[in-house]
């Protein structure tokens, strides 16, 4: 995978300022995302990792307005597209780019596609709204589509039905459709967790010749560390609603610097480790997202925290100028596991 | 949550929420729901009207008459041939409409109770039964006593026809011998046919000798029959299957005319609106069950408790039972909405209660010729009684449903 | 590890059909599902064995029907050398008692209506004869083996997390003391810190009470990383079985080959260094499998030969088992 960002022109496709979105449900407000700010450059692959409830996937709703607006609410920021803060648009236009400049594919292909229409009839039902082409040019290009995406008897497989299809089968499909009016960024959020390893390699290596074909962003969002080693450019590291660590692939896996990451690092096995290793797991649970922690959200499961870490909040800093940042208070001790 | 002294990471020494039981969890969800809490009010008086009514305030229907002041308009004053305040005006024969509408509360109370008692207990028996063995396999003793009572519930036809009750035992015998011969030996299932058949045509004959030899030929061939039918233990699945299809027929007759029948065949009374009530019901419950406990039975709890190594009682009762009670609940108190109006319907139609007793249809029956000539009041406060009984309890119903069983959202 | 040599379990071609009934008012046994066709392992005593495979492979029901959750269609399975498959129903529960079973999602695992405690003492209602006390004592010692705070006895299930909920699981499944304990992908649903949490306890709990393991996953470096040895199934039958390293680093089968290398790896250099082999085409429904070979729909290696006939499992040396016609 290559590894150098392709900078087309300076400016970012993506950039995203301080996002806050919370869901008021009758426990309380739920604080999903914290005030999260990157950007994105277009052709760039970007990885978005974390756990269940660190806010990766809501993020990603948000930038496409796809929050349910009561209980969800976009409390507050900016996210720059094209020259256009997204949260200001009007619905209309909103709608105009979705599926159009910034498409997604989601992690359930079976609830994704509607199961009464045909695969080919909602391929070419976006191609219709968005490209306003005719039915018949629709269709050709929807067969293009599912032949690009490595759906064979591409052709036929237009008139079939999504329980037709097998579930790597319909990921394609759901790729397909979100190729349709090529669009510039593409979100895909937890494409290949439902999928056997097997099909989820396949998925993966389709992805990345697209991506180099195309030349479109890509924003893939995962829990597993392993898929994005190979296929991105940069990571985010999600936790609590934040952003705890950004950076290249190398310096986050190499030069790793916040206790998250490295504690989420070590507690995967590896498939060279020597037998008898004892795998790190990071201690507790995550925080309830009604009450955050007043200090660093990672306090109460850090091995390395201390006092400071309790009531002041790190916020996301530089690290070096290669665009490595991290939200810690120590990072500069450079710790290692076990010293404290 | 905010941790204000954490020692260390010991952090398995709190749960994530806070203890509250799941009943007490939807007890405030559905206090919190006002249309929920009317509805709950309107039960209330209801009941306590009806259960105070009847143990405090004497009423014997038998001798109420005054036809001095019959038809007479609501009033708030007492009136010349009456000593009583006729709030709510009387009826066709003087009799003040206010009491017998309190008092025919009891009377809908006690049709709507019983009858969906009786739907509830036996459609919801039936409904799990058929549920659980209907992908669980019987064991030895389910299966014989299945074909026991199966053997007698068949037999009971020759048995009727030929006047030899013992009949019954005959034949759940020869339904418990199907089980047993299929645990204890290894006999191919044609030779179990023949042998079924033979033995049940013979029991037929033998019993039907003693009355007259016409009558052993039918009962032979009705042997001949049921001997193939018990000749191979029933499984589950077909178990299930003939239960929901019987539950099919019934709620294929529309239901109100079906208890219509049902009462004229056992005669009036108000007992009798109840057991026809309760028996139309029954199909409804059994559905309910049926579907609540497959679902059920598919959650890896109930896998978990077969590995366990727990008898079917025991998972039918502590597992199953438990996790079905939500929509049983909730039907049961639309039931009674819907018990209270057959019952006025019944009583409309001159079926069920028998005047002179006080029930809220029977009145409205008797009453509604009265309306053309001005007399609204008879027919407005009995129909307004059903109305808000039923109303009340359609809201505490839905209520239920939405506490018992919420919609999570993310 | 594998501490004496002696084999707990031994499964003998193992068969288990599920049967497809069509009709509407009298169904007729159509065809089947060969979720579990003709497999024969053992499972050594103290050891872990891993099965892996994808959807479809039949690792889940060799698991339950190893437990007699399922009725075998045919083969034998003999639990320290009994065979369970002529037991009766009272035998079989009391054979329950030593084999026990923790469940993949901790969310439907766990009856929602019953306390932690009468779910956790349940095997001990049903197995043995101790009172209250005796119950409640080992339920808050099970408790605090698992990690969990004694105090939680009367808690339901739903004031819990998922890892949480998983303990409370490895606690019932304790409870009466088993030798032998299925694990049917017990981490797969929860997050990556947490799965090292419970992963962790695992492996502590089999060297404190010399338990046997048969580790049923998809995620093949947690596989590796807790068991012994490896089972590799494709629909139904077994690709391939041998010890964790040799399987991991000579494996022979085209099958375990793929899935090998379709495994993420979570290090930028290693990934981009390591030869990709990217199956063509789905996996086949274990309703209709191929004839000749099940895997020849999708092999880089497959010639006639495999679309003809059956590959024989055989022994290729030093414990590693192989089904293919090119390996070996």
């Amino acid at each position: 995978m290559d590894e150098h960002i392709q900078v087309r022109d300076m400016k970012p496709l993506l950039k995203i300022n301080d996002l806050k979105t919370q869901f008021h449900t009758e426990d309380g407000i739920v604080n999903a995302v914290n005030g999260i700010t990157y950007d994105m450059n277009p052709g760039e692959v970007l990885g978005v990792v974390g756990e269940s409830g660190c806010g990766k996937s809501v993020h990603a709703l948000s930038i496409m307005r796809l929050i349910q607006i009561p209980p969800g609410e976009i409390a507050n920021g900016e996210i720059w597209f094209n020259g256009q803060d997204l949260l200001k648009l009007s619905d209309n236009d909103i709608r105009k780019i979705r599926g159009r400049d910034i498409a997604m594919v989601f992690q359930d292909p079976m609830s994704s596609l509607n199961p009464v229409y045909t695969v080919g009839f909602q391929i070419v039902e976006a191609l219709k709204l968005h490209k306003n082409m005719r039915t018949k040019e629709a269709r050709e290009k929807a067969a293009d589509l599912l032949a690009l995406v490595g759906i064979p008897e591409a052709r036929k497989r237009l008139d079939n039905y999504p329980h037709q299809f097998s579930g790597g089968m319909r990921q394609r499909a759901m790729i397909a459709m979100a190729l349709s009016c090529d669009p510039k960024l593409l979100i895909a959020d937890e494409p290949t967790t439902a999928l056997d390893v097997t099909i989820q390699a396949q998925i993966i290596d389709l992805v990345i010749k697209l991506q180099e074909e195309l030349g479109m962003a890509v924003m893939w969002i995962t829990h597993d560390l392993g898929i994005v080693a190979e296929m991105v450019h940069k990571i985010n590291v999600m936790y609590a609603g934040f952003i705890v660590e950004r950076g290249n692939v190398r310096d986050i896996y190499k030069g790793t610097l916040h206790p998250y990451t490295k504690g989420l690092l070590g507690s995967l096995p590896s498939i060279d480790e020597a037998p008898g290793t004892k795998l790190i797991s990071i201690p507790g649970l995550p925080p309830d997202l009604v009450c955050l922690p007043k200090g660093c959200p990672f306090y109460a499961r850090c091995v390395y925290r201390e006092d400071r870490c309790k009531y002041e909040r790190p916020s996301l800093e530089k690290a070096d100028s290669n665009g490595h940042l991290v939200a810690c208070w120590r990072w500069k001790e450079n710790l290692t596991e076990g010293v404290k | 949550m905010t941790e204000t002294n954490l020692r260390s990471i010991d952090v398995e020494d709190f749960a994530v929420r806070e203890h509250r039981s799941l009943w007490l969890d939807a007890w405030h969800r559905l206090t919190s729901n006002r249309t929920a809490m009317i509805g709950l009010v309107v039960v209330v008086i209801f009941i306590l009207s009806a259960v105070l009514a009847h143990f405090l305030w004497d009423y014997d229907p038998k001798t109420d008459l005054n036809y001095s002041v019959k038809l007479l308009a609501p009033q708030l004053t007492t009136s010349e041939g009456s000593s009583l305040i006729h709030i709510f005006g009387t009826d066709k024969l003087g009799r003040d409409i206010f009491r017998r509408v309190v008092h025919g509360g009891w009377n809908s109370l006690r049709v709507g109770l019983v009858a969906v008692s009786i739907s509830l207990v036996i459609g919801s028996i039936l409904g799990l039964l058929s549920g659980f063995f209907e992908y669980i396999e019987m064991n030895a003793i389910e299966s014989l006593v299945l074909m026991l009572l199966l053997g007698v519930i068949i037999g009971a036809l020759p048995a009727w026809i030929a006047r030899q009750p013992f009949q019954i035992v005959g034949y759940g015998v020869l339904g418990a011998g199907s089980v047993l011969l299929k645990q204890y030996t290894d006999i191919k299932k044609r030779y179990r046919f023949v042998i079924f058949t033979m033995a049940g045509a013979l029991m037929g004959v033998v019993f039907g000798i003693f009355s007259a030899p016409l009558v052993a030929l039918v009962c032979g061939i009705l042997g001949l029959a049921i001997g193939i039918l018990l000749a191979n233990p029933i499984s589950g699945n077909l178990f299930s299957n003939i239960v929901m299809r019987i539950m099919d027929i019934i709620l294929s007759f529309p239901s109100y005319l079906l208890a219509i029948a049902i009462v004229a065949f056992l005669g009036p009374g108000l007992e009798k609106g109840m057991l026809a009530i309760g028996f139309v019901g029954i199909p409804i419950y059994a559905r309910l069950a049926r579907s609540a406990v497959l679902s059920v039975s598919q959650k890896e709890y109930v896998l978990a408790a077969n590995a366990v190594g727990e008898s079917h009682p025991r998972i039918l009762f502590r597992h199953i039972l438990p996790n079905i009670l939500s929509p049983i609940i909730v039907q049961a108190t639309m039931g009674l909405a819907n018990a209270i109006l057959s019952a006025a319907a019944l009583g409309f139609l001159g079926l069920g209660a028998v005047p002179p007793e006080p029930e809220w249809g029977a009145m409205l029956g008797e009453s509604y010729k009265y309306l053309s000539s001005g007399a609204w009041w008879a027919v407005l406060f009995p129909g307004l009684a059903i109305m808000l009984s039923v109303l009340g309890f359609n809201l505490l119903g839905d209520g239920l449903r939405d506490a018992l069983d919420p919609k999570i959202r993310i | 590890m594998s501490g004496e040599n002696s084999v707990l379990v031994q499964v003998k071609n193992l068969k288990k059909y599920f049967p497809v009934n069509q009709g509407i008012l009298f169904k007729r046994h159509v065809k089947d599902v060969k979720a579990v066709d003709d497999v024969s392992f053992t499972i050594k005593k103290g050891e872990t064995l891993g099965l892996v495979g994808e959807t479809g492979c039949g690792k889940t029901t060799v698991g339950r029907t190893i437990l007699h959750l399922y009725k075998p269609t045919s083969g034998q399975i003999l639990f320290d050398n009994i065979d369970l498959t002529g037991l009766g129903e009272n035998e079989m529960r009391r054979m329950r008692q030593r084999m026990q079973m923790i469940f993949q999602d901790p969310y439907a695992s766990l009856n929602p209506r019953m306390t932690v405690g009468s779910i956790i003492s349940a095997p001990l209602d049903v197995h043995t004869k101790l009172n209250k006390a005796q119950k409640r004592e080992r339920v808050q010692e099970l408790l605090s083996i698992v990690g969990l705070n004694s105090g939680f006895v009367n808690r339901y299930p739903h004031e819990f997390s998922g890892g949480q909920r998983q303990r409370v699981g490895i606690a019932r499944a304790l409870a009466v003391n088993p030798d032998l304990v299925i694990c049917d992908e017990p981490i797969s649903s929860l997050d990556v810190s947490i799965q090292a949490q419970v992963v962790n306890l695992l492996e502590e709990l089999q060297d404190r009470l010399g338990l046997t393991y048969l580790f049923v996953a998809h995620d093949l470096s947690m596989v590796r990383h807790i068991s012994n040895r490896m089972v590799v199934m494709y629909l139904g039958k077994i690709m391939e079985l041998a010890d964790r390293d040799e399987i991991y680093q000579i494996p022979l089968h085209p099958y375990t080959r793929a899935l090998l290398s379709a495994v993420p790896i979570p290090d930028p250099d290693k990934a981009s260094r390591r030869e990709r082999i990217i199956l063509e085409g789905d996996i086949p429904s274990p309703l209709n499998p191929p004839k000749g070979c099940n895997f020849n729909t999708r092999c880089p290696l497959a010639t006639e030969i495999c679309f003809q006939s059956e590959p024989a499992y055989v022994d290729v040396g030093s414990n590693h088992f192989v089904a293919c016609h090119h390996a070996g």
